[in-house]
């Protein structure tokens, strides 16, 4: 495996990391909005995945409409492949 | 609204088609019980429910629920494999 195809892979892995963290910290703070622990570490996840999707963009192409690279020439939504085309199934 | 990733929610890899197990994954998914069904049910009693913790609740589960079909692989290309 070449060393791009790693690091992808790799940002790939924290990208979903940060989303379950974030995601999970979404559904606790629902029913407790006070605790600021807990908000603290929603924020801590949520940025670090911002950044994280940001970076994916910049360097393979998005994967939220929001975070497309505005210092692309084109629009590169539809060139990366989707998660049901991956060569292993999914 | 939602907004689609393009990404899996847990990455999945299919390394052999198996249309008996599509087959209890497609029920799971679109059957009378299935993921579909429910999070439709989420996403339409938090009109009614009085409390903003479980407006809230239901929305972001309703939301997860739905993520589980459009981040996940769907079970169709099992059944119809590509290649």
């Amino acid at each position: 495996m070449r060393d791009e195809q790693i690091s992808r892979v790799k940002l790939m892995e924290w990208i979903n990391m940060y989303s379950f963290a974030k995601d999970d910290a979404v559904l606790y703070l629902d029913t407790h909005p006070m605790d600021m622990e807990a908000l603290d570490y929603f924020y801590k996840y949520s940025k670090l995945r911002n950044e994280a999707l940001e970076e994916y963009a910049r360097l393979y192409g998005p994967l939220t409409v929001d975070t497309a690279d505005s210092n692309k020439q084109k629009w590169e939504w539809i060139d990366e492949p989707w998660p049901w085309e991956g060569k292993e199934g999914c | 609204m939602w907004n689609y990733e393009k990404r899996l929610q847990y990455p999945v890899k299919i390394t052999k088609t198996n249309p008996k197990m599509a087959q209890v994954i497609i029920s799971q998914f679109g059957g009378p019980d299935g993921e579909l069904a429910a999070s439709m049910r989420y996403l339409s009693q938090r009109y009614t429910t009085p409390y903003k913790e479980v407006k809230g609740i239901l929305t972001d589960i309703g939301t997860s629920v739905s993520e589980m079909f459009r981040l996940s692989p769907p079970p169709f290309p099992m059944v119809f494999p590509s290649a």
